[in-house]
C-alpha cells in the first residue's frame, strides 16, 4: 500500500515551479481552499503562475498581492460577504495581473471537459453576454470570437457556445480527511474538486486529518477523490485558515478582515507575509501563529456533528509522525510534520 | 411596527417566492430575502445554494459565504457547482433565482463585473474599478425559470447601458433572448430600496410598477438614468406586516438589514 505522505515543504519544492498552470479547490471564497499551500508557494517565491481559481479566495489575494500569479482564469472574484478582494482588485485595476472572466458554472464546466479529454464543452449560459464577447487575454478582438465561439448544434441548429477546456498542470485540493494513499473524503459542498481532481495532470491533497483506510472500506461512496488521481498528501491540520472546513472550523471573521485590508496596500501585503507566512516553520509553529484561543472559538461551531462518524478512524498527531517516516516522500532530514 | 429600506426590499422580494417554488438565492442579502420567504409564507419551498448546499435554514445570521459553516449546519445534501448550477439550474429546473446587481439597464441586463473609463472602447483593458465577476448570477439568470434582481437603487446603478453585460437580462428587449435558447424566462422584477420594477410582455423594458410607502414616483425617477415609463395600475407596495418583520428579523440575526 503506498504511503504518499509528504511534508508542506517539500510537496511545494517538488510538485510546483514558476510559469506553471495551477489550480486549487475548493477555491470558495470562504470555504475549505488549500490555503497553506498557497502560503508555502509565495514564501517559495514561485511567480509568473496561470492561475485557474474556480472562485477567487484568499489564496488568490495573497498571489495577488504579493506577485505569484500573472493571469487567473475564474468564476468570481470576491470574498462573498467579507466584500471584494483587495490584494486581487489592485492588481487587476493596474494591470498587474490579467484575469479572464468565466461563470461559477463554466468554470468547473471546462474542467470537466479536460477530465474527459474533450475538445471543448457546449454551454448554454454565458453566451449572449459580455462574457463572450469580452476576453482579457485577447483584448483587442470585440466582440471576441474565440473565447467562448457560437456553434450550431448539429442536431437541431440551435445556436449554443463552446468552451475551451482547462487542465491545470497541478491542482492543490483541499479535503477533509485523507489517508496515506491519497483517498479523501469532503465534508460540505465539493464545489468542483471532483471534475479538477480529474481535470489536473498532477494532483496533491492537503488534509486536516489523516484517517486510516478502513474508514474509505466503510464509506466508499463517500471518497469522491480516489488515491488513483493523486500524487502526494500533505497532513495539514486548520490548512485552510482563515477560511472555513465545513465541519471543523468556521472562518476567522477577524483575520478574514485583517488580512483583506493588509493586502490592500504593497506594504500592508508585505507586512502579512512577514507576519504570517515566513514567521512559522513546523505545524506546531503554525497553530500558535494562529493562536490558541482562536483555535478554539472557530472549531466550537454548529457544523463538528459532521464528523462524528468518522472520528473513531482519525489519526492523532503521534501516529501521522510514524507514518510520515515510512512514507515514499520520507528523507531522513526532513522536519516531520513541518514545512 | 418601524422597519428599514433594506427590510422592506427583502420582504418585497421575499414575496416573489411562491410556496413550493425551487429557489437558489445568491450570497449575501438576497439570503435572507429568500429564507425570509421560507420562515414565513413558503415552507415548503426548496432552498438551494450555487455552492450545492441543499435544504438547509442559516443558523447564527448571514452567512458569509454560500458553503459555510452557518448553512452547512442543517443541510439536506451537500453535491457541487456542476449539480447546483448546472444539472438544476442552466437546465431550466430551478423556478425562482435571486440575485444582486451592481448596475442594471432598462431591459434588466445585470452587470456585476466592473467599470471602465470608457466601456464602448473595443480595446478591453483593465477596469477602473474591478467588481466581483458573475459567480453563478449569469448561469441563475440563463437559466431560472424567474429572476429576481434586488439592489439599492440610484441614478448610477440604473443606467441606460451598463458597462458590461454579465447576467443576461432581455438583453436588447424584445425576443432578445430566444437566439441563445436559454432555459430559464429572464427577470420577472428588479425590486429596489425605492420600489419595484416589472418588465412590460412585448418590449422587455422595465417599468414602475409600484413604490413603497416611503418613497414617491418623482423619487424613483430621479434615481433611475433612462425614462424610466410608469405602469398605468402603479400602486403603493403593502408595507411588511408584523408577521413578514418578525420572520425576516428571525432570519437575520446579524441585524444586516437593520442598517440604515
Amino acid at each position: 500500500m503506498p504511503n504518499k505522505l509528504i511534508t508542506l515543504k517539500d510537496a511545494v519544492s517538488k510538485f510546483t515551479r514558476d510559469g506553471m498552470k495551477y489550480a486549487s479547490g475548493a477555491a470558495l471564497p470562504v470555504g475549505s481552499d488549500s490555503i497553506a499551500f498557497g502560503r508555502e508557494m509565495v514564501r517559495q517565491g514561485r511567480k509568473n503562475i496561470h492561475y485557474f481559481a474556480h472562485c477567487n479566495n484568499q489564496q488568490a489575494n495573497l498571489f495577488c498581492a504579493l506577485g505569484v500569479c500573472d493571469k487567473i482564469d475564474g468564476g468570481f472574484s470576491g470574498l462573498e460577504v467579507y466584500g471584494f478582494a483587495n490584494g486581487f482588485r489592485r492588481a487587476v485595476e493596474a494591470g498587474k495581473v490579467i484575469y479572464e472572466d468565466y461563470t461559477n458554472l463554466s468554470m468547473p464546466l471546462r474542467f470537466l471537459g479536460a477530465a474527459l479529454g474533450w475538445p471543448f464543452v457546449p454551454t448554454i449560459t454565458n453566451i449572449g453576454t459580455d462574457i463572450q464577447d469580452r476576453s482579457s487575454f485577447i483584448p483587442d478582438e470585440f466582440p471576441c470570437k474565440s473565447k467562448i465561439p457560437e456553434i450550431k448544434d448539429p442536431f437541431t441548429g440551435q445556436i449554443c457556445g463552446v468552451l475551451p477546456v482547462a487542465k491545470p498542470e497541478l491542482a492543490s485540493i483541499h479535503v477533509t480527511m485523507a489517508d496515506v494513499q491519497g483517498n479523501a473524503i469532503i465534508i460540505g459542498t465539493e464545489w468542483s474538486r471532483y471534475e479538477l481532481a480529474r481535470a489536473a495532470e498532477k494532483v496533491i491533497i492537503q488534509a486536516d486529518f489523516i484517517v486510516d483506510t478502513d474508514c474509505m472500506r466503510q464509506y466508499p461512496n463517500l471518497v469522491r477523490i480516489p488515491d488513483l488521481l493523486v500524487e502526494a498528501v500533505i497532513p495539514w491540520q486548520l490548512g485552510a485558515w482563515p477560511q472555513c472546513s465545513v465541519g471543523i472550523y468556521d472562518s476567522d471573521e477577524e483575520h478574514m478582515f485583517m488580512m483583506n485590508k493588509m493586502l490592500g496596500s504593497d506594504e500592508g501585503a508585505l507586512d502579512y507575509k512577514a507576519r504570517y507566512i515566513d514567521s512559522w516553520e513546523t505545524h506546531e509553529e503554525y497553530l500558535a501563529v494562529i493562536g490558541k484561543e482562536k483555535i478554539e472559538k472557530i472549531m466550537t461551531n454548529p457544523t463538528t456533528h459532521l464528523i462524528d462518524p468518522y472520528r473513531k478512524w482519525i489519526k492523532t498527531n503521534e501516529q501521522i509522525e510514524a507514518l510520515m517516516a515510512q512514507s515514499r516522500f520520507a528523507k531522513p532530514e526532513s522536519v516531520v510534520c513541518g514545512r | 411596527m418601524e422597519f428599514t429600506r433594506q427590510e422592506m426590499m427583502a420582504i418585497a422580494t421575499g414575496r416573489e417566492i411562491r410556496d413550493g417554488d425551487l429557489c437558489i438565492f445568491g450570497v449575501g442579502l438576497s439570503m435572507l430575502a429568500g429564507y425570509f420567504a421560507l420562515a414565513y409564507h413558503a415552507p415548503s419551498a426548496i432552498s438551494m445554494t450555487e455552492g450545492g448546499v441543499y435544504g438547509s435554514m442559516p443558523v447564527g445570521g448571514l452567512p458569509w459565504g454560500i458553503e459555510d459553516n452557518r448553512i452547512s449546519a442543517n443541510a439536506t445534501c451537500f453535491t457541487n457547482a456542476i449539480d447546483a448550477l448546472g444539472f438544476m439550474c442552466s437546465s431550466g429546473r430551478v423556478d425562482l433565482g435571486i440575485i444582486g446587481a451592481a448596475q442594471v439597464d432598462k431591459f434588466g441586463n445585470v452587470n456585476t463585473t466592473g467599470f471602465w473609463t470608457d466601456p464602448t472602447n473595443p480595446h478591453f483593458g483593465p477596469p477602473k474599478t474591478r467588481l466581483n465577476g458573475s459567480g453563478g448570477a449569469n448561469d441563475i439568470g440563463s437559466g431560472c425559470k424567474r429572476v429576481v434582481i434586488m439592489m439599492a437603487h440610484d441614478a448610477k446603478r440604473f443606467a441606460e447601458k451598463v458597462d458590461y453585460i454579465t447576467t443576461p437580462g432581455y438583453l436588447d428587449g424584445g425576443d432578445a433572448r430566444e437566439k441563445y435558447g436559454f432555459k430559464g424566462g429572464g427577470p420577472v422584477a428588479i425590486v429596489t430600496t425605492l420600489g419595484i420594477l416589472r418588465p412590460d410582455p412585448v418590449t422587455k423594458e422595465f417599468m414602475l410598477d409600484s413604490y413603497y410607502s416611503f418613497s414617491s414616483i418623482e423619487e424613483i425617477k430621479a434615481a433611475t438614468a433612462w425614462d424610466l415609463k410608469i405602469s398605468p395600475e402603479v400602486r403603493i407596495t403593502p408595507e411588511p406586516t408584523e408577521g413578514e418583520l418578525e420572520a425576516l428579523r428571525s432570519v437575520d440575526v446579524t441585524g444586516m438589514l437593520k442598517k440604515k
